[in-house]
Formats: C-alpha cells, structure tokens, sequence
C-alpha cells in the first residue's frame, strides 16, 4: 500500500501550471507511507505505576484497586482484591493510623481521601462474603505460628494463601493478641477481631488458643512437628518507671496489664483518681479506659504534646473526653500510707533540651520543681517490651527484641526455619507493620522451602520505595495493564488541572459526652451513599482510568485503542514522533516518556 | 419573524441559522455581546456547536483552523486590536484556504484607547487574502453571514463581515430572521473536497519550494476573484428566496448625479437622507455604497463610477502618509479609464466622531465647489 500511494504523490508533484495547486494546500494523495515515528527519539510508554498512598502503607495495600471495584458497585470483588495484599481490612479500617492518608496527593488540592473509612466499608462488607476464592492446595508443609496478633494472623493467612498447613498458638484463651486485649473495644469491637478468626479457620487455619508455649507445649516439640515457625508473641512486658516506691503498691500497675484484664472481664479498680504516665498510644488507649470506668484521668508526659508519640486524633479525642494533660513532668517518687495506698505521686516539672538520638528534644529535670499529685492508681505506659522468656535457652539473654535478618528469619534455631516478626521484632509498633511483617515472612518462608533467592523476590515484588512486598506480584497475578511497581506516582507527577475540589466525607462518630458513656464503638461505618461519594474522591494515581486524554490530544492519531477491547490505550509507533502530549496531559502519569534506546532493551 | 435586533444579535442569529459545528472567540468590546449571545445559544441547546474558549484571537483564530480543516463550519468574531492579533493567522486561513466566517466589529486601533467606530482595523487586513464585505444594517449583517457561508465554501476562502461599532453593534433595529429550514434549503452543510480524515492522513500546509510558491499564491489570488463570478448570483438566490436584494456595490439616485459620493459602512444612512435632501433642493447629488472591498471589484466599479464627473469618497479610516484607503484604491481603479472622474478624498468620523447630515452637505459643497481635486485629501471636521 506504501509503495502505490508514493506512486500518487510523485504524480501529483509534477505541476505544470497554477492550476494543478491542490485546494487547501493539501497532499492530493495519502502520507500513509510517511512513517513519521522515525522522527522519534524518546517513546511514550503506556504502564500503570505505583500510586503513593500504596507506596506509603507499610502492607502495600492496592488502595486504588479496590476503591475502583468499589466505585463500580462490585464490593465483594472489591473485599477479595483488598485482601490479596491486606488480609484484615475490618480490622486495619478501624485502628490503621493511616500513612496511606498522609501520603494521598489529594492532601495539595483539598483533604486526602477516606481510605480508612472507606476500608473499613469494605471491610465490614466481607461479613457477607463467600470462602476464599484464591485458596490453593496443601504444599505438603507445615507452618507454626507462635502468638495471634495481627503479625500471627498476617503470617497465617499468607501462609495458607501459600499452601502451608497453618497452626497458631495462642496462650491467652481468646484470640487476637494486641487486638483483643490491647486496643479497648470502643476502638476495636471484640466481634470484630472474633470474626476474622472465623474467616481465618475457615481457610484451614488450626487455632489453638490457651495453649502458651514453653508451658503447655514446649518449643523444641513445636520444632519438631512444624517445618517452619513463624514468631510473633508481641511486646506485652511493661518498662518500669524506675522511682521509689514503685514496687511497693498495688495501686502501682502496668496499663498494658490493665487493658489485658479489663478486655478479659476481670474485675478491675483504680479509684477515682488515676495518673497515667506516658505519651505513647498505649497511654492514650489506658487513660480512655480507665475514664470510661469512671475515674478522673490525669496523663503526665515528660515531653511536651508535640514530642508525643501517639496519634494525634486520639489525643484530641482524648481530650474531647475529659482527660486531663500535664505536659513536661516525670514521676520522681511515690508516697505511700500504709495499708499500701497511695498518699501522693512526686512529680518533678521537666524542660525540653537539645534534640537526642530519637530526634525529639529531650527532657530535662527542673532542678527542685517538685510538685504533688493527688491521685488512687499510678498506670504507666512508658514502652511495652517483648516477654522472650519462652525462648529461653535459644534466644540470647538479655536481648529486647528479636534479631531477624532482612528475610525475617531469627538467628536462632539450627535449620533457619525460625522467622520471627511484629513487635517481638524492633520495627515501628503500629498493626499495620506488624501485618506486613507477617506478609514479608510468609514469602520469605514460601521461598525457604522452594529454595527461591529472597532478594530477588524483593527486587521484583517491592512496592515503591517502601518496605511493602506485593503479595499479587509475587503470586503472579497479573493486572490487566502493566505495572510498573517500582516507581511511585507523588503529587509532583499529577496534572492538578484535571481534578476539581470536593469535601471529603466524615464518618459519623459520637460526640465526646456519649461515647465515654460504655465501651461501645463510637464511629460508624459509611453509608453505601458515603462510600460511593468518598470513594469518587479518588484521583487513581498512577492508573488508568481510560480518560482519553491521550487518546484526543495526540496530534497524530497515534494513541489507538488495545485490540480485542483490552483494558487502555497502545501506541502507533510508525507515525507516533515522541511529541509528549499524551505524557503532559495524562492527569495521572500512566504514560510516560523513555529514551528509545531503552524502550528497545 | 421579525424581531428587534441590535447588530450583535443579528450577528449572531446569522451563525446559528447557518448551523455552524465550532466557535473559537475571545471577548473584546464592542464584539463581546456576539459571542456572549453565541455561548448561551450553545449552552441551551439552540446551537448545536462546541464552543472553544481561548486565550487569545490568535488562539481563536488557530483553532478555527484545526475545526475548519477537519471539515466543518466555524464561526468567530472579533474587533479592533482583536483582529490585529489575529493577523498571522488571517493569512494562514486564506493560504490554507479554509472557509472562515468571521465577523468583525469596526473598532479604532489603540495606541491611545479608543473603542469606538473606525475601520482602520478591517482596513489593514486587506492584503491578507479575506474576502471583506462592509454592512449597514442589522439585516444586512444577519443576511451577509448567510451568503458569506455560501460563498467562501463555493470558492475555499475566508469571509470578514465588518460594521461599525455602536453605531451598528449597539443600536437596535427591526430584523426579519428567517426561518432556519429555509436557509437549510438555501445553504446547504458543508461537504469540503479535503479535510483531515485520521483514516486517509495527507500533508496540510506543508513547505512548498520557489518552484512552487507562486503558483499556490496565484492559485488564492484567483480563487478570491472568483467571489466577481460567484457573489453576483449567490444575491440573486438570495433574493429570489429571501426577498432581499444585495449586490457587490448598491447605487442610490445616480442616474444623472454630478457628484456622487462613495462609502462604507453607517456612514452610508447618513448620506442617503443628506442626498434626499439635497435632490429637493435640485442639486443632482447621488451614492454609491461599497459593500465588498476584496477581492476589488474593478469593473463594478468602473462602471458606476467611471461616467460620473466628481466622485467623493469618504474614508472612515487612516493610512498615516496616505489618508484613507477606499479613496486610494478607487483611485488606482478609475485611473487607466480615458474620461476619469474627479476624485475628491475625504476622511471623516474617526475613532466614532459622528458625521451629520449637515457634515456631508458641506462635503458635498466642497466638492461642488471645487473643480481641481488634485487628489489632495481633506480632513473633515478636523480641529484645525
């Protein structure tokens, strides 16, 4: 066809008078053999990328993949595409603090969207879902997992997805570890956490509450029945406050004890004074308990509120609740009479000086600012650590945490079969770390047993920048467009031009005076309405949503649409000249631009 | 129906019964309430056009490029240094030979603001390759949009429609609009021999060597002299279908005038109430009213005015070292003529100075009683 339409052409070159001139000074025949694309010296290419609120979640939750199922309607399509990379969304949509929003390139144009709220919709949804649709057959191996908090859970559930036959010990009765008898159930209702349990057995996962190991099974018998182990006991030891008097009363606890047998049923007192010490989220769960038994609540915190580690919603909550704050004072010493209650707490008042190795600026005793404070109970909340006890004779003494190398695995046991993770391990103690810990080891276990390079898998499957292994990506279950998953899609990379300002939807939630009335959830889920609407908020960072935009301002026509009605757009590199049109006016940085010499590679 | 219609509105009654697809517009007074009018037409549904928003006329004017190249029937307006910035692309359009219709509202060119009527802006585009026609009234704007279409799709050129501002723009008068079905019959969708077709690509403005250039040049220079052999009868069918007759020039009580005096635009109702005036008085005075100025007329315009013995030709517009244009170039026309007549030049009404009755009886009086012209201009009513 080429060469018969240069025939044309030459024909009608050969003008003789004015009046061979075409009208509109056009080319009488076809540019058909023109193959323009030769001009080309970079390409675009059509690839969807990493959106940032994914790059951000320690988990690598596909935040946009779900709220796209969850704008067509499709929630329980929707429930099992969240939970291919974040198996507890009911869970994680209640208590994640929520980087995902932190990160969300709405935040430059007007408020991030509600991924929390909308995951929890999601979430809670899955209640009436079906079994697991991607449960594969046994692979002949056995994995232990050792405590059931969410980094137990996280590594469970992968670990079946994986074909493992999965056990989790657990020595409380109930199951759940921090999310059962740690995070109050105004926060995390028990039915919650109890259903996920239900949806985990449900996929063959063995549970065994009440049994602790190193009591009622040893851990070298856990090591000979199990091919691997996956350790997650937590941080459910409590430092001390290390003053005077600290041992001498009962009225003297741990908080984190505290929140144990409240959620347990025990009967618990504390008068009606109590003091909190501490500034972590711990402190602030302890203080909203205790308040809703009835006590007055007073939180002393050596540094000032900006250096609190705890998440700033909750503080204000706290505060909308009626607990009291007393920023800069420490705990110096403990007065007591002599039935063993407390006649006065001595505080000393502190002042911030120069910034330590945490990056905060430390606190500095005030030389003879000694103040009393007039309290019932004394709950401290200054750091939980990890109880290794039952390690004993395996784990080095001495040692806070547990040592894991980048593929999880402790340096512990003989065969390399013991990984560990969560807050037994140092890493950030949210329960979204805590899950991706567990997903990053069950792929480690996974590649132990088929003999795979763990560093490879990491180089393929990392999310963005971050920590975050893509459990689809190592699965291969591939998108219908390409995914770039390396490289992350931030604000600088959106055309805000294309997105209008729209509030973001609140979940409803009780005003302070009800919700310290009971123990109940005080936040509702959305509405199918609020959902639809808060969900229309996302901009799909990174994703093609077949806009056209490409499609209707490249000046050559040659973004085409895929053949067999494929999802998004290809390229005519025969004519395509490497303009970047299309690449400037993608609102969401699907295409972009290589040099050709790469685009060949 | 008959409404009452300031030009603008006529204006823009006359693109939408033309059912135009696309219009580009950037707003300057006096032509802002054309395009205003148009964009609410478009909103609501009374014409099915996609109207472009744009940053500029230059802008307004490119895009009507793209829309006229892809084959359908584009609108714009524009006014004073609107139309100046729209320059480059004027003769693109013609070049290209794309069928624009374009309105343009006369307005004085700044420096030294000025909005009022002045046709030095239209003036100045002439060697662009645009076919100009100069109306007098809101029916002959709303009638001339209609024929234009016909026209510059006939021939593959651009047509400017131009009148004065306020004068026009802004004063209302009572239009017949016609029923669209009938201009569907008298006008019928644009159907171009070439137009971009994703389908068929060929080259559109591409380079064209020495070898070649004159000839395309000639090719545009030929084409805006069939508008000679095509406006004629387009005003016929016209007529016979509307019942309005236009012409490339309208002569009024010439027959067996002495003087005649030549304009264009609303200067022209000024001088027909001064000639009725005069003629009972028995003085033999008469009109000939310019309506299309490119392509030149040359042998209308020697035959209305080649017999007459003093031609007055009023200029509302300057060309500094000159003085006015249409004097210039009716001069350049009669010349080769054995019995010229004499040409008295004359600028009046710049920058919106009104011109009476009372001015063109003096003029004429300066005629009358002057028998050598010498071609030397006179500058009416200038503060001297």
């Amino acid at each position: 066809m080429a060469v018969k339409k240069h025939r044309d052409v030459s024909v009608i070159y050969d003008i003789k008078t004015w009046r061979d001139i075409t009208p509109m000074n056009t080319s009488a025949g076809t540019m058909l053999h023109n193959k323009t694309g030769n001009w080309r010296t970079i390409k675009p290419v059509f690839e969807n990328k990493t959106p940032a609120c994914q790059d951000a979640c320690p988990a690598g939750n596909d935040i946009e993949g779900w709220i796209r199922l969850l704008q067509k309607g499709e929630y329980e399509k929707a429930y099992w595409h969240l939970k291919r990379e974040e198996p507890f969304p009911s869970v994680l949509g209640r208590v994640c603090f929520r980087f995902c929003e932190e990160a969300c390139n709405r935040n430059p144009l007007d408020e991030c969207v509600g991924i929390g709220a909308l995951e929890r919709f999601i979430g809670d949804y899955g209640a009436s879902c079906g079994p697991h649709p991607d449960l594969p057959e046994y692979n002949g191996k056995s994995l232990a997992v050792v405590g059931s908090g969410p980094a137990g859970m996280s590594a469970a559930y992968f670990g079946r997805l994986l074909g493992f036959r999965v056990v989790i010990f657990e020595a409380l009765p109930v199951m759940g570890g921090i999310l059962r008898v740690g995070i109050p159930g105004y926060r995390l209702p028990r039915e919650v956490v109890a259903a996920e349990f239900e949806k985990l057995a449900a996929m063959g996962i063995e549970l065994q509450p009440g049994t602790a190991v190193g009591e009622d099974i040893s851990f070298k018998e856990i090591g000979n029945r199990y091919d691997y182990i996956f350790l997650a006991t937590g941080a459910h030891g409590s430092k001390k406050l290390g003053i005077d008097g600290e041992d001498e009363s009962r009225r003297i606890m741990s908080g984190l004890e505290l929140l144990r047998n409240v959620a347990l049923g025990e009967d618990v007192t504390c008068g009606k004074r109590v003091a909190v010490i501490g500034g972590g989220n711990t402190a602030i769960d302890v203080a909203r308990t205790v308040l809703r038994m009835g006590s007055d609540v007073t939180l002393i915190y050596r540094r000032s509120e900006e250096e609190m580690p705890a998440n700033p919603e909750e503080v204000m909550e706290a505060r909308e609740e009626g607990i009291q704050f007393r920023f800069l004072a420490a705990p110096e010493k403990v007065e007591l009479h002599d039935d063993g209650s407390i006649r006065k707490l001595i505080c000393c008042e502190m002042e911030l000086g120069p910034i330590d190795e945490s990056g905060r600026r430390r606190p500095v005793r005030k030389d003879g600012a000694l103040f009393d404070v007039e309290t019932d109970s004394i709950l401290t909340a200054i750091g939980e650590v990890p109880v290794l006890d039952y390690l004993n004779g395996i784990a080095a003494a001495g040692n806070t945490s547990v040592a894991v190398d980048d593929t999880l695995t402790a340096g512990i046991g003989k065969n390399g079969n013991i990984f560990a993770g969560g807050d037994i391990t140092d890493i950030p103690r949210t329960v979204v770390n805590a899950v991706a810990s567990g997903k990053r080891a069950a792929i480690a276990i996974d590649c132990e047993y088929k003999g795979i390079d763990f560093g490879d898998v990491v180089k393929e499957n990392s999310v963005g920048n971050g920590s975050a292994l893509s459990f689809s990506r190592y699965m291969h279950w591939e998108p219908a467009v390409p995914w770039n998953i390396h490289q992350v899609v931030d604000s600088e990379k959106i055309v805000y031009d294309y997105f209008i300002k729209a509030p973001r939807i609140e979940e409803k939630t009780e005003d302070a005076g009800e919700r310290k009335a009971s123990f109940n959830a005080y936040r509702e889920t959305y509405t199918e309405d609020d959902a639809q609407q808060e969900a229309s908020r996302c901009m799909h960072c990174g994703r093609c949503i077949e806009c056209d935009n490409c499609l209707i301002f490249c000046p050559d026509s040659s973004v085409l649409l895929q053949d067999d009605d494929r999802f998004g757009y290809a390229f005519d590199y025969d004519y395509c000249k490497g303009c970047g049109v299309c690449f400037t006016e993608c609102p969401r940085y699907v295409i972009t631009m290589v040099s050709e010499e790469e685009g060949d590679k | 129906m008959r409404q009452l219609l300031k030009g603008n509105y006529a204006v823009a009654e006359g693109a939408r019964l033309c059912r135009v697809n696309v219009v580009s517009a950037y707003p300057i007074t006096p032509q802002t309430t054309i395009v205003e009018r148009l964009s609410e037409m478009c909103a609501s549904g009374d014409l099915d056009a996609k109207f472009i928003k744009v940053e500029s006329e230059h802008s307004a004017m490119a895009t009507l490029v793209g829309a006229s190249s892809a084959g359908v029937r584009v609108f714009t307006a524009t006014s004073s240094n609107g139309l100046l910035l729209m320059h480059e692309v004027l003769h693109w359009v013609a070049g290209a030979r794309l069928p624009v219709v374009m309105a343009n509202v006369n307005r004085a060119v700044s420096g030294g603001w000025n909005i009022w009527a002045d046709q030095t802006d239209a003036i100045s585009q002439r060697d662009t390759g645009w076919v100009q026609i100069y109306c007098e009234s809101s029916q002959e704007v709303l009638d001339s949009v209609i024929m234009a279409y016909r026209l510059a799709e006939k021939i593959s050129m651009p047509v400017m429609l131009t009148y004065d501002a306020f004068f026009l723009s802004h004063t209302t008068e009572t239009v017949d609009v016609p029923d669209i079905e009938r201009v569907d019959a008298f006008l019928p969708p644009y159907r171009p021999e070439f137009k971009i077709d994703i389908d068929n690509p060929r080259m559109f403005g591409g380079l064209i060597p020495p070898e070649y250039f004159y000839e395309h040049r000639y090719a545009v220079h030929r084409a805006s002299l069939e508008t000679l052999d095509w406006y004629p009868e387009i005003c016929r069918g016209f007529r016979d279908m509307f019942g309005r007759e236009y012409g490339i020039t309208e002569e009024y009580r010439t027959d067996d005038a002495e003087v005649v005096v030549v304009t264009a635009g609303t200067i022209t109702s000024v001088v027909r109430i001064t000639i009725d005036r005069m003629r009972e008085a028995g003085i033999k005075v008469g009109l000939v009213k310019l309506r299309l100025f490119r392509p030149v007329p040359v042998e209308r315009w020697r035959t209305v005015l080649g017999a007459i013995g003093k031609v007055v030709v009023i200029d509302r517009n300057l060309s500094p070292g000159l003085a006015g244009v249409f004097a210039s170039e009716i001069q350049a026309t009669l010349y080769p003529l054995e019995n010229r007549p004499a040409i008295y030049p004359v600028v009046a009404g710049l920058g919106g100075r009104d011109v009476t009755p009372e001015d063109i009886e003096g003029i004429i009086n300066h005629a009358l009683s002057s028998d050598d012209p010498a071609g030397i201009p006179l500058f009416w009513g200038l503060k001297q």
